[in-house]
């Protein structure tokens, strides 16, 4: 799921990338929990704060956080993930393959969706289908593209609705053939575009995302549109994630800090988003019922390989290294963020299975003055910079925050490579992007990418890959593309990320992107309750959450 | 004075047009590309993307697209929302609430503007005039969202005597905090007009006559002071009224009144054409009868003012 970009006042949605205002973070070890449920009270009702969902909640056109955190409690998928991001089997029984690329998926018999209705397997197949659909126009309809027969359905003007690669064997029974094998594959079925629809959801699914009816630990019983939406507990439900409070009430705020005053004043329990103007203060003011831990998400910048200077290449690869090293990112966190993020290490995040803080060729992720100056001055060596030429950074201007940290980054490129940087505003997301998907950028900007599932894939697929539909620099290169098919093929995940985290060795030569930091979740929590915990995603754990 | 409503009536269809017309297009010429904000910058299928430029007509020039929103508006059809909801429930929701919001906010300002006014004028250069004068200006000169947030923190979070935000409901009540932060700028601005107005009136001829005939000094300021003092004031509170419904966004944000400021300001980041519009329509129709009635109450408060 993206990021939110906005922050400030709006929900606005969201962004890739982009984004400080994220909401959450995550942490396997979250402070002073409280632990254990039991002693909590199971009937309290708890308050947290979201933003308006941007959609009708249908899973497959479901895309950002305001709506993917009460997806993720009305539904549940094959799998879903656990604190630290491993994944759970939820529906599944078993999920089998040999190859990587034929899976036996066999579902749990007997489960139901809320409305009493079956749960089988037809109910993921054709859900699937749905998203899939060109004539659909889901938002997410790209996490099918690896599914057998996934482009006659998605092309423009599609005559088939249906994809040849899934298949219905019995009630309990399905079967899906990839494109190509995907070793990950597993790992994506509990993203919210994986959830199963019951049969009613596909009359009119308009109105179904209106009124939600799913199968997770909670239902939706009210949605007061930019006001509330409320969640009751789902008695029909049995599965891991079973909810140890009497139901959720979320509110939507318009911003964090009205947010945060409702929390520090007892009227709010949970908030998964410490405002930019409350974080010198929010430790203080919440003591032990604060958290600030990393999740899977980072920032970045990314400098398109079709500016001159920068194409791929020995002078690009140059420069990229030299305004890399000419960034002192532990400056920007303490300044910035009063040290509330994490160094990046790699391209992707900590928290996911194969992380590594140590691969061949990461010191380039280190400030260094010197190397940097040295970088750039053999890069110049190649072919000139115009010493009054400007290196501008992009940032859209509705984000809260973003300005000041582009800035800041700014003003290191100044000081340590003597080069004209500027921070170039942008007055909206939406122009932003817009300039970004239509290659009109006239020099860096600032993405970043909150995984969707726990993967390290996930972080490498999208946005580096050769025409992935998130590369925004253009980057390509074939060794990469093969490394990445090869870790894909892996059968043994492990094998699979050793392969990745080889194929990220070569990034850290071109560095499509160059990565700041990892992002963190600044959240807080009431007097009313016990048991907070943030997830991988840096969403907090909502149905462990229990009354005092 | 029907055929003079009758006429200024009329006039709304021209500038409701005009309006919607030149609104339509600021946003249609604001650059940046909604489609591509949807999407959040994560991958999109073309087959998607288009389905969704169709839907909201993004794939048209200009004066089809205004074209199809007016015809659509003949039916009253106000379109629909990036979200896919129609933008006549987004309205039907943030209207009522802010006009709430608003016209508190005006009840405040208006009622103790005046008192405040009058007193301060009948006793020009006295301890009660110093005081307003200087309790104004502060008022004046700092800015609305610091006024909010620092209300919200004394009265909502320390002293708890009011929530910090209002719930969705929005009810009279909730809404007295925001109403106080968003008419205080106003309240200090009418406090001053009826002052000066009052102070000119009170050295007029017929108050001097009034005062002569042995008039009480109350019904001399009452009905011969107050009601001729009262028409800059009102022309004021009728322009206001409009900025007070339009103009809240800061104040909605801070106590998270779900109004019609924050639906337009985030309608204008999204480049939602249909909510913009809408909204600048409704704001418009307000702007025109609020001055129709203020320009009735001219007639009302001064008998030498006549509609033909």
């Amino acid at each position: 799921m993206r990021i939110s970009h906005a922050s400030k006042a709006v929900a606005l949605s969201a962004a890739l990338a982009l984004t400080l205002s994220a909401c959450g973070g995550g942490s396997s070890e979250t402070p002073e929990g409280n632990g254990d449920a039991q002693a909590g009270d199971t009937s309290y009702v708890v308050s947290a704060n979201t933003t308006e969902p941007q959609n009708g909640l249908l899973p497959a056109n479901t895309n950002e956080v305001g709506g993917g955190r009460v997806m993720d409690l009305i539904f549940t998928g094959l799998v879903s993930y656990t604190a630290d991001g491993k994944t759970q089997n939820e529906l599944a029984e078993s999920i089998e393959t040999t190859d990587s690329q034929n899976y036996t998926i066999k579902i749990k018999s007997g489960q139901t969706f809320s409305d009493g209705s079956p749960v089988t397997a037809a109910s993921f197949v054709d859900a699937w289908n749905f998203g899939a659909a060109a004539k659909n126009a889901q938002l997410n309809s790209y996490f099918f593209e690896s599914i057998k027969g996934y482009k006659e359905v998605s092309a423009e003007n599609a005559k088939k609705d249906t994809m040849e690669g899934l298949k219905v064997v019995d009630d309990t029974t399905f079967t899906v053939e990839l494109s190509q094998p995907e070793s990950d594959f597993p790992l994506r079925l509990g993203y919210t575009a994986f959830f199963p629809l019951p049969e009613a959801a596909f009359e009119d699914p308009k109105a179904f995302g209106e009124k939600p009816v799913g199968n997770g630990p909670y239902t939706l019983a009210e949605w007061n549109h930019d006001v509330n939406l409320k969640l009751e507990v789902n008695e029909k439900y049995d599965g891991p994630r079973k909810a140890q409070n009497g139901g959720i009430d979320f509110k939507v705020y318009q911003s964090t800090d009205s947010a945060y005053q409702d929390l520090i004043s007892g009227n709010l329990d949970v908030l998964d988003q410490v405002p930019p103007s409350q974080l010198a203060s929010y430790q203080s003011d919440l003591g032990d019922r604060s958290v600030n831990s990393p999740y899977a998400g980072n920032a970045t910048i990314t400098i398109p390989g079709y500016l001159d200077h920068f194409k791929q290449g020995e002078e690009g690869n140059l420069r990229r290294a030299a305004i890399s090293q000419a960034i002192d990112r532990q400056l920007v966190i303490d300044k910035v963020y009063q040290g509330g993020k994490v160094i990046a290490k790699d391209f992707t995040a900590p928290v996911i299975d194969g992380y590594s803080d140590s691969i061949p060729g990461s010191e380039v992720l280190t400030f260094n003055a010197e190397a940097a100056k040295k970088a750039w001055a053999d890069a110049d060596a190649i072919s000139k910079w115009d010493a009054d030429a400007e290196l501008s950074i992009g940032y859209n201007v509705d984000g809260a925050g973003n300005k000041e940290y582009v800035e800041a980054v700014v003003n290191q490129l100044k000081n340590n490579l003597g080069i004209n940087a500027v921070a170039k505003p942008y007055s909206s997301f939406k122009e932003l992007r817009e300039q970004v998907t239509e290659r009109k950028m006239t020099g860096g900007f600032r993405t970043g990418w909150q995984a969707d599932y726990p993967s390290l894939y996930n972080f490498l697929g999208a946005l580096y890959g050769t025409g992935a539909g998130s590369n925004d620099g253009d980057y390509s290169n074939k060794e990469f593309d093969a490394k990445l098919k090869e870790g894909l093929a892996a059968t043994d995940p492990a094998a699979g990320a050793e392969i990745f985290n080889q194929a990220q060795e070569i990034l850290m030569k071109d560095l499509p992107a160059i990565p700041l930091w990892y992002q963190a979740v600044q959240g807080g929590w009431s007097e009313n309750v016990s048991n907070v915990e943030f997830g991988w995603n840096g969403v907090p754990l909502y149905n462990e959450i229990a009354g005092k | 004075m029907l055929s003079f409503t009758l006429k200024r009536i009329a006039q709304l269809i021209p500038v409701f047009i005009g309006a919607t017309l030149l609104v339509y297009f600021l946003v249609f010429a604001t650059p940046g590309d909604p489609i591509a904000a949807l999407s959040g910058g994560k991958p999109m299928t073309p087959a998607t993307e288009a389905a969704l430029r169709a839907q909201y007509n993004l794939d048209q020039p200009f004066w089809i697209q205004y074209g199809l929103y007016l015809k659509n508006l003949v039916t009253f059809d106000l379109g629909m929302s990036f979200s896919g909801q129609p933008v006549a429930d987004l309205l039907g929701r943030a209207f009522p609430v802010t006009a709430r919001l608003a016209i508190l906010a005006l009840l405040i300002e208006g009622v103790f503007g005046i008192i405040f006014g009058v007193i301060a004028g009948m006793r020009k250069g006295k301890f009660f005039d110093s005081t307003i004068l200087v309790a104004s200006l502060i008022v004046i000169a700092v800015p609305t969202f610091v006024l909010g947030f620092v209300l919200q923190f004394v009265i909502g979070v320390k002293l708890e005597w009011a929530k910090p935000t209002v719930s969705g409901a929005g009810t009279w009540s909730e809404l007295i905090l925001p109403a106080m932060v968003l008419g205080l700028v106003s309240l200090a601005y009418v406090i001053r007009l009826t002052r000066t107005s009052v102070i000119e009136n009170k050295s007029a001829d017929y108050v001097r006559t009034a005062t002569a005939k042995g008039l009480s000094r109350n019904r001399v300021v009452r009905v011969h002071v107050l009601r001729n003092s009262l028409i800059p004031v009102v022309t004021f509170l009728g322009a206001d009224l409009g900025s007070l419904m339009g103009g809240a966004i800061v104040t909605e944000g801070i106590f998270n009144v779900p109004g019609v400021g924050n639906l337009l300001y985030r309608a204008i980041l999204k480049g939602e054409t249909p909510t913009v519009v809408a909204v600048v329509g409704v704001l418009v129709i307000v702007f025109v009868i609020a001055n129709l009635i203020v320009d009735m109450l001219y007639a009302l408060l001064d008998p030498r003012i006549r509609y033909a």
